[in-house]
């Protein structure tokens, strides 16, 4: 088969390093024998003795290299891996049972059927990083993507057995809409959100995806509860509230709260709670319905629990910009902003939208400010596109490790869940990733709000109590740490996923 | 492991003797001497933890070098750094820990709390008393947050419940006006999704965390009578789906295991280990969950069973009567709740289940809930209103 692969390969740096071991397991998967010879089964110690380095020499061998993951054989006696830092990052993050592999002879003695699946656990992750890389940088070639996304469609299907090959089933479709976009000239912006399967998708299917995605981890209760257990001590005294929420969803969130409001000793009774929520134009029907149907719904809610309760909802314009006087203000309301994003069945907004929302709210000198968001690696520039797209993989695939050690056997409903959320998102990560120039930081609207003049808000023992007992109902494995005394993070093994923050517009905190 | 936060010399504490040895480590003198973590031990190993940039880029063996301390094996470092890692704390984080019951994790963070309040601070040179008045505080304020993370997830599932009801209403009523042209086959490129929905919910065979009601649904009124039932059907994975999630969103918060002594089930593995109680007490909301949906699809005119009429009444769409069931009492003043409600006792009600489900999927409340659900298969461009 034809391919073009510039001689100019860039160099890599290595960062850990690699053990030969030779495996004599016998192989029980579908690939030939002589995948034996490489070492894919390797221990990725920091602490192994140095190594002979001049077995890994050799930037010519990266075409070889490709040609074998193609034809699923190594054409050549040895072993020729030179990973790019992100490689391997990822991958020993990823493949070590415990954190970090710290406790170093598990891997060696994994059984026959592991070393297999993470033969080709490995293998897709090298074809994905090439595919990425044949996208992007000076390499950039996309005959080469497009073979190599061929190889990846026939080695990893949406419906496989291993998180692995679905998350690369996923990740190279995404691919291929980005190679599908530039050869077109027309990656804009609708490819930058997620293509809507969601919308696409059947109201069911979605509505059960999100109640298995509740039940099967943390994420969506750490948000909603750690959010809310700030606003409740930010309130403590108030008689009236008020909550500004950027994207209310199906509104779950406020059930909890209010629950917590019926139920308040000290201080005086039950507030009366009014949440205004931003409802969008253009976006189309979803799957929870519309906001009106949400504020029906608490409505409805707030009546069976006995809360004093007014839901209002304030539409934005075809722009999203925000403009605080579209809101109604009341004297004496203690108010609160609300603002979740990226959780697992959240939309992407664009991100004019939620500064224009911030930055908006500020002026109206908020009691509180909650902000639960996906917390991100902070990327170099050297790394660009594809150190991006690898972190992205990562962040993936702690996610659906995360289910999948929770729910080892619930394999279809694990399935369900990252087809209809996960995937959107994907697609819709590798656009703007793709799309964003290299000098672009990646910020979090954390930073954001630090910068534009929010300041921290202490998080209480309370909340952070709470947001451990929580992760105590799941499987092992999450932790929650507290960073910076306003934020708790919510993580998978050693990578941070959310971030949940609090801040207000003044110094004391109230 | 506990590590002691007071000098070895001071041993004031009924802890296993400590010697210090030459080399200055504490070991136990246990059989098996076991490394103590001393304070100062730690600070060393952080120091040099910090000297190497970091836990992630350290290693035992780096750290080893640096610290310079004879008699520490890079086994006693790997197991710190792990821990170090992870917590980044001098003390293990206590939802590492497998055991879930309520009572033990209190246990357990009442010793993580008694640890961090003695290490925090530099509180070792004061007294003892104010000290056990520092923890027996923050003990207090956990055990209250303990008990209003149970209400508050179960006021997320009530509310989940609702979402879920009107779906189900919803859809059944446009389904009841008219499909008739909609059959399996006319699925179209929905056709690989159904597999998907259904599976996913039968998969909960062995419930984790709070599906139990939906075993009950395959095991209560004959495992395989039920199954059969479904697969007569061509819809018959859908209509599982639906009952399915029906009950998820209604039994999520009865299966908090928060605080409540209960032979739990539910490892955290996702084991096969299901007791008897959830089969028992989520009978009663299973029921009302076939309840809603009946009602949904069918209307009052179904078999004159008081049964299935007792649940037409309490699943009506009004709000009030679904949130009543869910009043935040512990679970068993629910059960007799229900009880009361439905005015059978448990066993005639697991006859009832049994002879609902035994009907054979023609005219019986299953039979319709199939013939419901077929035409239930629709594009993606219904939307409830």
């Amino acid at each position: 088969m034809a391919m073009m692969v510039d001689e100019t390969i860039p160099d890599f740096d290595y960062y850990g390093s690699l053990s030969t071991t030779t495996t004599t397991t016998t192989a029980t998967t579908t690939t030939s024998s002589s995948e034996n010879d490489h070492d894919h089964g390797c221990t990725w110690n920091d602490w192994s003795p140095v190594l002979d380095w001049g077995a890994f020499s050799g930037g010519d061998n990266f075409q070889d290299l490709i040609e074998s993951m193609i034809q699923g054989h190594n054409s050549t006696g040895g072993v020729n891996v030179n990973f790019h830092p992100s490689v391997n990052y990822f991958w020993k993050s990823i493949s070590s049972e415990d954190s970090a592999g710290l406790i170093e002879e598990d891997y060696l003695e994994d059984s026959n059927n592991n070393q297999s699946a993470d033969i080709n656990g490995l293998k897709l992750v090298h074809l994905l990083m090439a595919a990425a890389e044949a996208l992007s940088g000076v390499n950039k070639s996309r005959e080469l993507a497009r073979v190599i996304l061929v190889r990846l469609k026939e080695l990893a299907s949406p419906n496989g057995a291993t998180n692995m090959e679905r998350l690369a089933a996923h990740f190279t479709d995404a691919l291929q809409a980005l190679l599908d976009g530039a050869a077109s000239g027309t990656l804009h912006a609708k490819h930058m959100f997620s293509p809507n399967y969601k919308d696409e998708q059947h109201q069911g299917d979605v509505l059960a995806a999100f109640q298995l995605l509740q039940d099967m981890s943390p994420f969506v209760k750490f948000g909603h509860f750690t959010a809310n257990q700030a606003i409740l001590e930010s309130v403590a005294h108030d008689r009236r509230v008020h909550i500004v929420d950027y994207d209310i969803m199906e509104g779950i969130q406020w059930a909890s709260l209010m629950q917590a409001f019926v139920s308040r000793k000290d201080g005086p009774p039950t507030p009366h709670l009014r949440i205004t929520a931003l409802s969008r134009s253009g976006s189309g029907r979803r799957s929870f319905g519309t906001v009106q149907e949400t504020g029906r719904r608490l409505t409805a809610f707030a009546a069976s629990i006995g809360q004093p309760f007014s839901f209002h909802h304030c539409r934005l314009d075809s722009d999203e910009t925000f403009k605080p006087t579209n809101l109604k203000l009341v004297r004496g309301e203690a108010l609160i902003i609300n603002c979740m994003l990226h959780l697992p069945h959240f939309s992407y907004r664009a991100s004019d939208s939620v500064a224009s929302f911030l930055s908006g709210s500020k002026n109206l000198n908020p009691r509180l400010v909650t902000l639960v968001e996906e917390e991100i690696r902070p990327i170099g520039e050297e790394e660009g596109f594809v150190g991006r797209f690898m972190d992205t993989l990562h962040h993936y695939s702690a996610l659906y490790d995360s289910l999948e050690a929770g729910f080892p056997l619930q394999s279809r409903a694990r399935t369900l869940v990252e087809r209809v959320f996960l995937r959107p998102h994907i697609t819709g990560s590798l656009a703007r990733i793709y799309r964003v120039r290299e000098e672009d930081e990646r910020y979090s609207w954390g930073e954001w709000l630090g910068a534009v003049g929010f300041c921290k808000s202490n998080i209480s023992f309370a909340n952070h109590c709470q947001a451990k007992l929580l992760l105590g109902l799941f499987n092992d494995g999450y932790r929650v740490e507290e960073i910076g005394t306003n934020k708790l993070v919510l993580g998978w093994k050693s990578r941070r996923l959310f971030s949940a923050s609090i801040w207000n517009t003044t110094d004391t905190d109230l | 492991m506990f590590h002691a936060k007071k000098p070895s010399t001071m041993n004031s504490h009924d802890r296993p003797m400590c010697v210090q040895g030459d080399s200055g480590l504490v070991l136990t003198t246990d059989p098996k001497p076991r490394l103590r973590w001393t304070v100062e031990l730690h600070e060393r190993f952080v120091d040099a933890v910090t000297q190497l940039g970091g836990p992630d880029k350290a290693t035992p063996k780096t750290i080893m070098r640096v610290m310079g301390v004879k008699g520490l094996t890079l086994y006693h470092l790997k197991s710190h750094l792990q821990k170090f890692r992870l917590g980044k704390q001098p003390h293990k984080e206590f939802n590492d820990h497998s055991v879930k019951d309520g009572d033990r994790v209190t246990a357990a963070t009442s010793l993580e709390l008694q640890r961090n309040s003695a290490s925090s601070s530099g509180m070792i040179g004061r007294n003892m008393n104010e000290m056990q008045m520092e923890v027996q505080r923050r003990l207090h304020e956990q055990l209250e947050v303990q008990r209003h993370l149970q209400l508050r997830i179960e006021a997320q599932g009530k509310y989940m419940q609702t979402i879920l009801e009107k779906a189900c209403q919803t859809l059944g009523g446009e389904e009841n006006m008219a499909l008739p042209a909609r059959t399996f086959k006319g699925i179209g490129n929905q056709g690989g999704l159904i597999p998907d929905i259904s599976a996913a919910f039968k998969e909960f065979g062995t419930p984790p965390l709070s599906f139990s009601s939906f075993q009950d649904l395959n095991i209560c009124g004959g495992h395989d009578q039920q199954l059969e039932l479904h697969a007569q059907s061509s819809m018959g994975e859908r209509s599982s789906s639906f009952d399915g999630f029906m009950n998820l969103g209604n039994t999520t918060d009865h299966n908090l295991t928060l605080g409540k002594k209960r032979p739990s089930p539910y490892s955290s593995n996702g084991g096969n280990s299901n007791g008897k109680s959830p089969f028992m007490w989520s009978d009663d909301f299973r029921l009302q969950e076939l309840g809603v949906a009946t009602a949904a699809a069918l209307g009052p005119n179904n078999e004159d069973d008081h049964q299935i009429i007792q649940m037409e009444r309490s699943c009506n769409p009004e709000l009030d009567s679904v949130s009543d069931l869910y009043e935040s009492k512990p679970i068993l003043q629910e059960e007799k709740k229900c009880d009361a409600k439905l005015e059978r006792p448990s066993p005639r009600r697991a006859a009832q289940i049994s002879s609902l489900s035994a009907q054979g999927g023609r005219s019986s409340v299953f039979g319709e809930l199939l013939s419901w659900q077929d035409g239930k298969v629709t594009d993606g461009g219904e939307r409830p209103e």
